[in-house]
């Protein structure tokens, strides 16, 4: 985290001075309180579908402990550090996974098991050992991340750290629901195409703001179309072959889509042309039209997400039982720990940890809880735009704003996936599914934001002077000059 | 910086967080959907866990037929765990069953949610339920269905597989729906024989689990003259004096339609006379009826049966099979691949496929002056949340009172008139004039024809309709139609006089 490349000198850092983070101090005194009394609720209905006496204790006050500890330390650390840095993200995400944290509290522990050291770990310690963990990535890359030349020098390093991440999943990913999702690493699996949405991101700002001006000004013309010379159209197209190549080899679905959305999306941000967009858009048709062609998955998922219940003891089952989830919980929801009927002694929804928490927690909060948990990520996505919007140049723009589509497309993709809104994909729900990658990918993330939102971070470099075509060929060299 | 001013990224970034937003927006709005909107339908389906979960541990409320006699109740055994009993094996295919080992089905299935009393469909209710849960209580349904009639369908029925449907024109609701063979639900819901009855009706011939009535699909034969005449009368393109001066001569050597020859049987009889309307439905005329199908064209028949309930599921508070026309594509118009198919549909044959449901609704509907009532069996819930009464409720006019009075003159001369009685039935009721029309399906092969009858009675003021379907009971004046006579009167004289 310190590969500050030290062909500039820092300014002078002044001497580490504390400062109040008034604002976030409060906020997260709020979401503790919010935590504690769903905690409480879920304790008390545990107790009672137990048989036991009805309390006021929390269901497990050991991990709210812990876990609002780690949080408060959070803060701590960026109060002592001094940093002027946003002071929302951190109280968002907190809130965020504590209730993951209460809803696999609230799951059957035995749906993740784990051993160490002599002792077996369920799901829910498992999740709060993450999001210890997650949290601390969070703190380390906001308080060490203070210059961007490492992100932005390398960003062909980037990509070719990507795309190597890519063909060991590839090679040797182990498959999950039909696709290929995980790397196995002695004890540890982890899911690489988390990491890889973090290293695209950086990449592709890397690239758009160097080549943005070029691809603003130049242009040829395709019929009614305005499109850039070739050459810069060319990486489009290695990106939609990509975002294919992920369909095709590793029928990661989720993954695809949300790759390609976010690249469209910055490539939109960097342009404002809204013929990049259309351009994008006829080829993620054509591509779609071709993959559901090809590749029974997709037709599968298609169909599925068109009738759900034509198939819903098979293909459908867990769509449709996921609606019933949401239905179950109407309006105000059953209430955490409430809902989610056993059916033989299991849940419903086999995946429900991982691919339909927003499920199990429309039919516990309703759409009350729905419409807090989309508004908790649209702070997110607002505070992260922002964050963009006054950063200093165009790379920290587009990367900031790239991080935060990762989150927000994310969320979309799933959330709308579990409501039949779109074709389900296998993606996690940002801070709230369970998953070690996922935590730690989107910590890198909410670290990154808090970063760049840092006004004593340091100044970018200054632009080179005029304009270089097809420099991409040419590496990075100018700028290491 | 380089040469851009920094605007349009700006600019960019504020729209993508438009976006966003209203794409989060969407979401909240599918949700609601979900959670609002559909809730409560999808919270009674039959395989929602919170249904299957409930019937787990709340006694289920009791069926009781339109005179309170109980139809579906529960014993307890040894441990006090409470199972399910049924009045009668004639019930087994409609009320199906509900068993700890496998499941539910029929009515039983369908209303799952309402007998283990989660089917208030009150929405403040299920809010209130969900801030002060307590121990929920099934409903009580109360069906139109007369137990008395239901066994004597069946037991008409006899060793034919076959179905009944019996209902009041007036107001759809079902007197009787029987299906053969039947099954000991009883059994299959006692937990100490459920497994080897079920095994035993699984593998018994004729799916006895079928219910005829509502999913079976037959090929109608005559009966289907009652639809074609609807939409010929109703569409105009025939009156009830039109005639086609090509039909006798054509009985001799069949009706060429486009190289194919449409046959008919009454020659001998009616010789070279030119029939209207009135007497073709008497005789039972094929080649008037191929005639007047091609007359009305195919777009105007699938419509007016699409009217009838063809071409979608009817809907009923059991899961229905759809009655067609045609097997659809055809470029012909109605999805008719050619004339030949339309002029055989248009006396039931072809692609035509029909459940009995379907067939009982063609008779009601021209019995109730052109409107189609909706068909109901449960007509009233009590319980917990207090009592709901059904219906009745019309599905819409299929006709003009004038259209439905001709074809009911029709329906009524061929079971009562000289001609009718050789040709079409043995339904009439003494003492109560009858109106209906026999069909007598071929199968193919050298299998005996399907035995239909559809009518109702009194003609001049109907109270019940009915359809009758026996599968390879030969002509439809053999088996249906005298099946049809004893049920109807039975009800009009004895059960409800």
């Amino acid at each position: 985290m310190t590969a500050s490349a030290g062909t500039r000198t820092r300014p002078a850092v002044a001497a580490i001075r504390p400062r109040a983070r008034r604002r976030e101090s409060g906020l997260l005194i709020i979401v503790a309180l919010v935590l504690l009394l769903g905690s409480v609720s879920l304790g008390a209905t545990q107790r009672e579908l137990a048989g036991q006496k009805v309390t006021w204790l929390p269901a497990d006050a050991g991990q709210l402990v812990v876990y609002l500890t780690a949080l408060f330390g959070a803060h701590l650390a960026l109060v002592l550090a001094g940093r002027r840095s946003d002071q929302v993200l951190l109280p968002t995400i907190g809130l965020l996974a504590g209730i993951s944290l209460l809803l696999m509290e609230r799951l059957p522990q035995s749906l993740v098991t784990q051993s160490l050291a002599g002792r077996t770990f369920g799901l829910a310690s498992i999740q709060l050992g993450w999001l210890l963990l997650a949290l601390a990535v969070i703190t380390i890359v906001a308080l060490a991340v203070r210059s961007d030349a490492w992100l932005r020098r390398y960003k062909y390093t980037w990509a070719a750290a990507g795309i190597s991440l890519l063909l060991l999943t590839f090679l040797f990913g182990n498959e999950v629901n039909g696709a290929l999702l995980t790397i196995q690493i002695g004890p540890l699996s982890g899911q690489p195409t988390e990491l890889i949405k973090v290293i695209l991101v950086i990449f592709l700002a890397g690239y758009l703001s160097e080549f943005r001006p070029l691809l603003v000004e130049a242009s040829m013309r395709l019929g009614p179309l305005q499109l850039p010379p070739l050459p810069y159209l060319l990486p489009m197209l290695a990106m939609w072959a990509m975002a294919l190549g992920i369909v095709v080899i590793q029928r990661d679905l989720g993954a695809a889509l949300l790759f390609f959305a976010v690249f469209l999306a910055l490539v939109y941000i960097a342009t404002a042309r809204a013929s990049y967009v259309v351009v994008g858009l006829i080829l993620f048709a054509a591509g779609s039209v071709v993959a559901y062609q090809l590749f029974g998955t997709v037709r599968d998922r298609v169909d599925i997400w068109i009738n759900p219940f034509a198939d819903a003891s098979g293909k459908g089952y867990q769509v449709v039982q996921s609606l019933y989830a949401f239905a179950r919980g109407g309006i105000i929801g059953t209430g955490l720990g409430a809902g989610l009927p056993l059916v033989g002694g299991r849940l419903p929804i086999p995946a429900i940890h991982t691919d339909f928490p927003f499920a199990a927690l429309g039919e516990e909060l309703g759409l009350i809880g729905v419409v807090a948990i989309l508004g908790l990520y649209l702070i997110v996505i607002e505070r992260g735009l922002r964050v963009a919007a006054s950063a200093a140049d165009d790379f920290r723009s587009l990367l900031a704003a790239g991080l935060t589509l990762v989150v927000g497309v994310q969320a979309f993709i799933i959330a709308a996936g579990n409501l039949k809104l779109i074709p389900l994909t296998g993606v996690t729900l940002p801070f709230i599914s369970y998953g070690g990658s996922s935590l730690l990918a989107n910590g890198v993330v909410i670290g990154l934001l808090l970063a760049l939102s840092d006004r004593g971070v340091e100044p970018p470099p200054p632009a080179p002077a005029g304009r270089r075509r097809f420099a991409f060929l040419r590496g990075s060299r100018q700028e290491a000059g | 910086m380089n040469t851009l001013d920094r605007a349009p990224i700006g600019r960019g970034i504020a729209r993508t967080g438009l976006i966003l937003s209203v794409l989060f927006g969407l979401i909240a709005v599918g949700a609601g959907y979900w959670q609002v909107v559909r809730a409560s339908e999808l919270s009674r389906a039959a395989d929602n866990p919170l249904v299957i979960a409930a019937a787990r541990d709340v006694v289920r409320g009791t069926i009781v037929d339109r005179s309170g006699a109980i139809l579906a109740s529960n014993r307890y055994d040894a441990n006090g765990e409470p199972y399910r009993v049924y009045a009668d094996r004639s019930l087994a295919p409609l009320i199906g069953y509900a068993s700890p080992v496998y499941g539910t089905a029929g009515l039983e299935r369908a209303d799952n949610a309402e007998l283990t009393g989660l089917g208030s469909n009150n929405s403040l209710e299920d809010l209130l339920y969900k801030l002060a849960p307590q121990r929920r209580q099934g409903a009580d349904l109360t069906l139109s269905l007369s137990l008395k009639l239901q066994e004597a369908a069946v037991k008409a029925l006899g060793a034919y597989r076959g179905a009944v449907v019996m209902l009041d024109p007036r107001t759809g609701r079902v007197l009787a729906m029987a299906s053969t063979p039947v099954f000991d639900a009883s059994a299959i819901a006692n937990p100490i024989t459920a497994q080897a009855a079920f095994a035993r009706t699984s593998a018994a011939a004729g799916q006895p689990f079928l219910n005829r009535a509502t999913m079976g699909r037959y090929v109608p034969g005559s009966v289907f003259k009652i639809v074609t005449s609807i939409a010929a009368l109703g569409s105009g393109a025939i009156n009830a004096s039109t005639s086609y001066p090509q039909q006798p001569a054509a009985e001799q050597t069949g009706l060429l339609v486009s190289g194919f020859r449409i046959h008919d049987g009454h020659h001998d009889f009616t010789g070279s006379q030119v029939l209207d309307y009135d007497q073709a439905i008497e005789v039972s005329c094929n080649i008037y009826f191929a005639l007047t199908g091609l007359r009305t064209g195919g777009a105007a028949l699938a419509d007016w049966a699409d009217r009838l309930g063809f071409g979608a599921p009817i809907p009923f508070d059991l899961p229905t099979a759809t009655s067609q026309v045609t097997n659809g594509g055809g470029s012909f118009g109605g999805g008719f691949s050619d004339d030949v198919e339309l002029a055989n549909a248009a006396y039931g044959q072809a692609e035509t496929l029909v459940t009995p449901l379907q067939m009982a609704l063609v008779a009601a509907s021209v019995a109730n002056g052109g409107v189609l009532m909706k068909p109901e069996l449960v007509t009233g819930i009590s319980g917990p949340a207090g009592n709901q009464t059904i219906g009745p409720a019309a599905l819409g006019t299929v006709m003009t009172p004038a259209v439905a009075g001709t074809i009911g003159n029709a329906m009524e001369l061929a079971v009562e008139s000289d001609w009718g009685r050789i040709f079409t039935t043995g339904a009439a009721i003494p003492g109560i004039l009858t109106a209906g029309k026999t069909g007598t399906a071929e199968i193919g092969g050298s299998a005996e024809p399907n035995s239909w009858f559809i009518g109702y009675a009194p003609a001049d003021n109907p109270e019940v309709a009915i359809a009758v379907i026996v599968e390879q009971g030969g002509h439809g004046s053999a088996q249906a139609a005298p099946i049809a006579g004893s049920l109807m009167s039975l009800w009009l004289k004895t059960l409800n006089p």
